[in-house]
């Protein structure tokens, strides 16, 4: 499931306090997901003890923030079986091996985006990923193929 | 390395720095667990040697009356040759999980009831795929990426969105159904009965109950090769495949549709083909009869208490059977060969280590669509399925 700043606002203290420095905990909440704030940023949230339940869960929530990618991919292992959809389907892969993940096997270039390795999908080169960098476009045909939801961006 | 752990016997998995490379996760847990939980030569619970639990075998095989060859299905072409036999000469019962699981689909495409095709042909040319009670994500976790849905093909090369027409007919929305989104269909169904008269009604130009056929069917008149793959849900619910084999040919009459079986253990397929090249028929056969009967299923031979002894190869009965069936086992005499300490070979009367094929062993095994792979095993056991067959064969 794609993490979304409506989840991270219900646990938020949503005093709107701004001591954060946002206007509303709602902004927090999108700052954060952007990685733009830290969760520390919200001190009543670590001061006052009766948000310590919310803190734990925000914090559990907020950890594979730590994991993404710089194009704000995130792949929860414990949800891929390995079936290689995501491989095939990618249109990098396609144009740059189409004699390997374009007909289906594994990776046969030197440097693809993913990788299955011992049963899990390895994200190895993120930066050819059409997400990436200045001219990015936002695809998400990977995440769309992955029939256990594997695979999430940050953004959407 | 091919990979053994599924009927798509996938050729492209490789070890690198220690590092399984593109074999999923069933595939990886097959390869790199191998030296895990090892039988051990043991007769009634004490240990010997290979030898000694091979001559203990025969004197048990001997002094039967009823045998029962079962399992064999991740066993090389080769051993299950030999197992056979081994029935010839004991003239007694073989059988497979293929009773219980695909067989009657195999047996359906060896007879030539209905047109078929091969994974290779499927990837370069097919447009409607079709999977029919079969959540091949958890059952063969690379079939869409490798050979059906995803890759780009000779004659499919745009890609799945533009090039393939997807169908997921299934009781409840699986995994797979999730990925029927643009260009397909999730059909749910409560009785597959219903679809398969609506898919003769529509080819056969009347209004089926189930409407989405007609526009599958149209789909379908769009290419040469459109593909249904049958699993273990379709078999269960149509219980019978005369009305399957019907079903088919009446939608050739319209528009190509090949059949191939979705499902099952590295090489069922190669069992219920050497055993039809031999006798006729793909399972639960009996030598002493020379015939092919649902009472000589493994299960009902149990059940019926028909036989006294059973040498069990590469599959677990006590760990996969019903308990009312399997304990069944305590009464007969066992013979267990298996590279595995499963819970049968824990409760066997003879076990004897044998090496996992593909991996220690090689062979040849067959692919779900029939095409012959040869193994490329990283080791070279002396022990495995054929060298302790044919001890046996020898034997008797
Ligand atoms: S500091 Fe915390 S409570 Fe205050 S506005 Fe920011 S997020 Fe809301
Ligand atoms: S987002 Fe697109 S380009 Fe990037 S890995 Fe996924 S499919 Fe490939
Ligand atoms: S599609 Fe999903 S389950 Fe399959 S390999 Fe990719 S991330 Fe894993
Ligand atoms: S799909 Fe089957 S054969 Fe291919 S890697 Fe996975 S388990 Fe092995």
């Amino acid at each position: 499931m794609p993490l979304t700043p409506m989840e991270i606002y219900k646990l938020l203290p949503k005093t709107n306090c701004k001591k954060c420095g946002e206007q509303t905990c709602m902004s927090f909440a999108f700052k954060l997901i952007n990685r733009e704030k830290k969760l520390e940023d919200c001190k009543p949230l670590f001061e006052e003890k009766k948000y310590e339940i919310q803190l734990k869960k925000l914090q559990e929530m907020l950890k594979p923030l730590e994991k993404a990618t710089e194009t704000g991919l995130i792949v929860n292992e414990a949800l891929c079986n390995g079936c290689g959809n995501c491989i095939v389907v990618c249109p990098v892969h396609v144009e740059k091996d189409p004699r390997g993940a374009g007909v289906g096997k594994g990776p046969t270039i030197a440097d693809p985006i993913y990788r299955i390795e011992n049963g899990k999908l390895i994200v190895l080169n993120m930066h050819a990923c059409r997400r990436y960098g200045k001219s990015r476009i936002l695809c998400v045909v990977c995440r769309e193929n992955c029939p256990t939801d594997a695979i999430s961006f940050l953004e959407g | 390395m091919i990979c053994t752990a599924c009927s798509c016997l996938c050729d492209d998995v490789f070890i690198e720095d220690g590092k399984v490379l593109n074999a999923c996760k069933r595939g990886f847990e097959h390869i790199s667990k191998f030296k895990e939980n090892r039988a051990i030569p043991r007769v009634r619970g004490g240990t010997v040697d290979v030898d000694k639990a091979i001559d203990e075998a025969l004197e048990l095989l001997k002094s039967s009356k009823k045998p029962a060859i079962y399992g064999l299905d991740t066993s090389t072409v080769e051993a299950q040759r030999l197992a056979i036999k081994i029935a010839r000469k004991l003239g007694c019962f073989i059988d497979d999980n293929s009773s219980f699981c695909l067989g009657d689909f195999v047996e359906m495409i060896l007879r030539k009831e209905v047109p078929t095709t091969t994974l290779d042909d499927v990837r370069d040319y097919a447009y409607v795929i079709i999977y029919w009670g079969a959540n091949v994500y958890q059952s063969l976790p690379r079939h869409m990426s490798k050979y059906t849905y995803y890759p780009r093909g000779a004659k499919r090369n745009r890609g799945y969105d533009e090039d393939r027409y997807l169908v997921v007919v299934d009781v409840r929305k699986s995994d797979i159904a999730k990925l029927a989104k643009k260009n397909a269909k999730f059909i749910k169904v409560e009785r597959d009965l219903e679809l398969v008269e609506s898919f003769i009604m529509a080819a056969e130009g009347k209004a089926p109950k189930h409407i989405e056929v007609v526009e599958i069917l149209r789909e379908m008149k769009k290419s040469e090769l459109n593909v249904l793959f049958g699993g273990l849900g379709l078999k269960y619910g149509l219980g019978d495949t005369k009305i399957l084999a019907e079903m088919i040919n009446k939608v050739n009459s319209y528009a190509p549709l090949a059949f191939l079986p979705a499902g099952f253990h590295s090489n069922m397929r190669g069992f219920n083909e050497t055993l039809f090249e031999d006798v006729g028929f793909v399972n639960k056969f009996s030598f002493a009869e020379n015939r092919s009967d649902q009472r000589f299923a493994f299960t009902e031979l149990l059940k019926e208490e028909a036989i006294d002894c059973a040498v069990i190869v590469g599959t677990d009965p006590v760990a996969s059977l019903p308990f009312d069936i399997s304990r069944k086992l305590a009464k007969i005499k066992t013979i267990v060969i298996d590279p595995k300490d499963t819970v049968t070979a824990k409760l066997a009367d003879v076990v004897i280590p044998s090496a996992y094929s593909g991996i220690e062993s090689g062979g040849t095994m067959v692919r779900s669509d029939g095409v012959r792979v040869k193994l490329e095993p990283l080791e070279k056991a002396e022990i495995d399925d054929v060298y302790i067959l044919k001890r046996i064969l020898e034997g008797l």
